[in-house]
């Protein structure tokens, strides 16, 4: 799977799940998912088993940190250098 | 405990006994064994009695030796047989054994600074006819409710807001600046309430009437001077004060109760009853299905070691969903959280047992430092000490023990805390609280977020929350400690206006229950104000000083236990496939739209989450509750009033 379709995949994920009552807010994929408000730590714990089921990656617990998951972009990054080619996990529609 | 309710004209146009008898009617729960009235053409006073003390002779309104001065009462004086001695030497001569005549005798002789003399928590309108004054008063806790609103010119006053619109000449509209403060601080911030023109007594103060005028004072102000090391009386002292706290609260003539949370608090006022009464105490616990919320081995075993006759609310979803439209028309408020319902099961209870006073645990945790939050607020200031530390954070992961463990570890648990909020903000403690209660407005239609900013005095841009509570703070507040500041903002505006309200005396006298917080004594407050920080939280071990002392009056495992937070289910209840009917009429996007708080898509895809059951967190619960409870109390209260901007505009008072 290439970054662009992961990308809008998890957009998508993250609008419905933490935008839904906000459909005025514009996030960049650089934008701080955190400061931003759109995500707090319970809602870390959502987006890793969308991750999981999604993409088939499982984040481990010391990877779980601002640099790999704090933006759009972070989690993009992170879930192409972890799926390793085998992206299309269990979960994959 | 009773309801109190009446009237004053600003011109002697009369009262009238069917207005009175509606006053009474909204709230008989408070008072179901008798009522009474007075009225002349200026004042009318309305009152409904639950019997405590003087079941014979304490009927109300009572009067002086020669009428002269009328009350209606609504509370407990503890130290009423100290105050009568103390008046009978005076010369005043008493016809009842009630604590209700003390005060008019008390008025009499000392004016509006009775009120330093009084230990207890208490609500009253005394009528002093040859001056033409209403002397309004309310306790320095706010354990006990007074509410008010002045229409046309006249003065109109009761224990709950529905008495005072049942009068017939005081509107329910909502007040969207009281509604933003629910969604902000769980509950509106007296003298604010969520009715426009409707205000409560703020605690500790009293208001004077007289010829149209409403004339407000403070008679007392939380003070934290605070000693640098502790005393070494000082666990003597609480020993005695505990002690002498529960005793006075024993004074009735009818048996007292305990409610028992398995926690320490309610455990030590438990025991400490036990010891005083002369048969078998009964305990009264809620337990949940749910083993995450549930407390009963610890219940069990404070029983157990009492004998106390021992009675069990259970709680499971269904029950929660049930009452919460009755829970929601007592609170008279939305809510932001569905505990309150057990603690209505509680009393009814309570009630069936034919136990009318309970003594409970609340306000121990605000004087001892028992909240979480304050843990949370020292440890934030300790990391953000040293910034640059990759270790002090790791601390954070300490935090809230009882939440799902997956998600308050790592980077974004640890960095949520650190970027709160600045030191230098008075709100510094509470501010992620806060924030994350607030989170509730983003569901907010644009009809809501337009009436709140324009919902400032004068229909200019409207108080923030936030900044309304920082301008409010008394000129000591920067002297104090970080964790004084703290539990002042704890007892202003959550003790009060949410726990001791909606948590408590409405709950409670929903069912004619009278609670009584021996921890919320005067005394114990100012003694624990006095104590160095440290003696209440050490480290991160909670109300420290208050282990100490209770090692030998509760079992151990309860000494030690830490700190769990009072929580019932809040999404579940409502999404079962039992769930009540009106659940889904309520959350109907057309009546959504047509209260017009929230915006009804957004509420459309908190409900498919909710029914999905990917609904996680506060930021979703909260925001179920909230809403479902706007709505049932809209439903109840305002019924058909719109929002609509003209509604807004007397809103600032």
């Amino acid at each position: 799977m290439n970054a662009t379709e992961i990308l809008t995949r998890t957009r998508a994920y993250v609008q419905d799940t933490f935008l839904y009552m906000r459909p005025d807010f514009v996030l960049r994929d650089e934008d701080r998912l955190l400061q931003r408000g759109v995500i707090d730590s319970m809602g870390v714990m959502e987006l890793l088993a969308f991750l999981r089921s999604e993409f088939g990656v499982t984040v481990a617990d010391e990877d779980i940190t601002e640099t790999n998951l704090g933006s759009l972009a972070d989690i993009v990054r992170y879930v192409a250098a972890h799926s390793n080619g085998n992206g299309n996990g269990n979960g994959a529609k | 405990m009773c309801g109190l309710a009446g009237v004053a004209r600003r011109n002697p146009s009369g009262v009238s006994l069917a207005m009175l008898d509606r006053m009474s009617a909204a709230q008989r729960h408070r008072g179901p064994d008798g009522a009474g009235r007075y009225a002349d053409a200026q004042v009318g006073l309305a009152h409904v009695r639950l019997s405590i003390i003087d079941v014979a002779g304490g009927a109300q309104p009572l009067g002086n030796e020669d009428g002269s001065v009328l009350i209606v009462y609504n509370g407990e004086v503890y130290n009423y047989l100290e105050l009568a001695s103390e008046l009978y030497a005076a010369g005043h001569r008493f016809r009842t054994r009630c604590d209700t005549e003390v005060l008019v005798h008390a008025y009499e002789e000392w004016g509006t600074r009775m009120l330093d003399r009084l230990n207890g928590q208490f609500a009253f309108a005394i009528y002093d006819r040859p001056r033409r004054t209403v002397f309004l008063a309310r306790d320095r806790f706010g354990v006990r409710p007074l509410y008010y609103s002045v229409s046309n010119g006249d003065l109109f006053f009761a224990s709950e807001a529905k008495a005072l619109f049942a009068s017939g000449e005081v509107d329910a509209a909502l007040d969207p600046v009281g509604l933003d403060q629910v969604f902000t601080f769980w509950a509106a911030r007296p003298p604010r309430t969520v009715f426009q023109n409707v205000s409560q007594l703020e605690p500790g103060t009293y208001a004077i009437w007289r010829d149209g005028e409403l004339q407000h004072g403070r008679y007392y102000s939380l003070d934290y001077p605070e000693a640098r090391d502790e005393n070494p009386n000082d666990l003597e002292s609480l020993d005695a004060l505990l002690n002498s706290s529960v005793s006075l609260r024993l004074r009735s003539d009818v048996p007292v109760g305990g409610y028992l949370s398995g926690g320490l608090d309610s455990s030590i006022t438990c025991a400490l009853a036990a010891r005083r009464s002369p048969f078998a105490l009964r305990t009264f616990s809620v337990t949940f299905d749910d083993p995450q919320l549930d407390e009963s081995a610890f219940q069990r075993l404070v029983a157990g070691q009492l004998q106390s006759k021992h009675h069990i609310q259970g709680i499971g979803a269904a029950d929660v969903a049930t009452v919460f439209p009755e829970v929601v028309r007592h609170a008279e408020t939305p809510l932001v959280r569905t505990a309150p319902a057990p603690m209505y099961l509680l009393a009814r209870l309570a009630r069936e047992h034919d136990i009318k006073v309970v003594l409970t645990g609340e306000g121990s945790d605000e004087l001892f430092l028992g909240y979480d939050l304050f843990k949370e607020t020292a440890l934030r200031l300790f990391c953000l000490r040293q910034p640059q530390s990759q270790i002090r954070p790791r601390l954070f992961d300490r935090l809230y023990p009882y939440l799902d463990p997956r998600g308050r570890r790592g980077d974004f648990w640890r960095r949520s805390f650190l970027e709160a909020g600045s030191p230098d903000d008075p709100l510094f403690s509470h501010l992620p609280r806060f924030l994350l209660t607030s989170r509730i407005k983003e569901f907010y239609s644009a009809d809501m977020r337009a009436a709140v900013s324009r919902g400032g005095a004068g229909g200019g841009a409207g108080p923030d929350a936030l900044e309304e509570l920082r301008a409010s703070l008394p000129p000591a507040f920067a002297a104090w400690s970080p964790l004084n500041r703290a539990a002042y903002l704890e007892m202003v505006t959550l003790l009060s206006p949410y726990l001791l309200s909606s948590q408590g005396d409405r709950m409670s006298l929903a069912h004619g229950v009278e609670a009584r917080y021996p921890f919320l004594d005067t005394r114990v407050f100012e003694l624990a104000a006095r104590l160095p920080t440290g003696s209440k939280l050490r480290g991160l071990r909670e109300k420290a000083i208050l282990r100490r002392w209770a090692r030998h009056v509760v079992p151990p495992a309860v000494e030690q236990r830490p700190k769990q937070p009072y929580r019932a289910p809040d999404v579940p209840p409502f999404f079962t496939p039992t769930a009540p009917e009106y659940v889904e009429d309520v959350l109907d996007a057309s009546n959504i739209a047509r209260t017009g708080v929230f915006e009804p898509a957004a509420v459309a895809g908190l409900v498919r989450r909710c029914r999905a059951g990917t609904a996680m967190g506060f930021r979703e619960s909260q925001a179920l509750v909230g809403i479902l409870s706007t709505e049932l109390w809209h439903r109840q209260f305002i019924s058909e009033t719109r929002l609509e901007p003209s509604t807004v505009e007397a809103g600032g008072a």
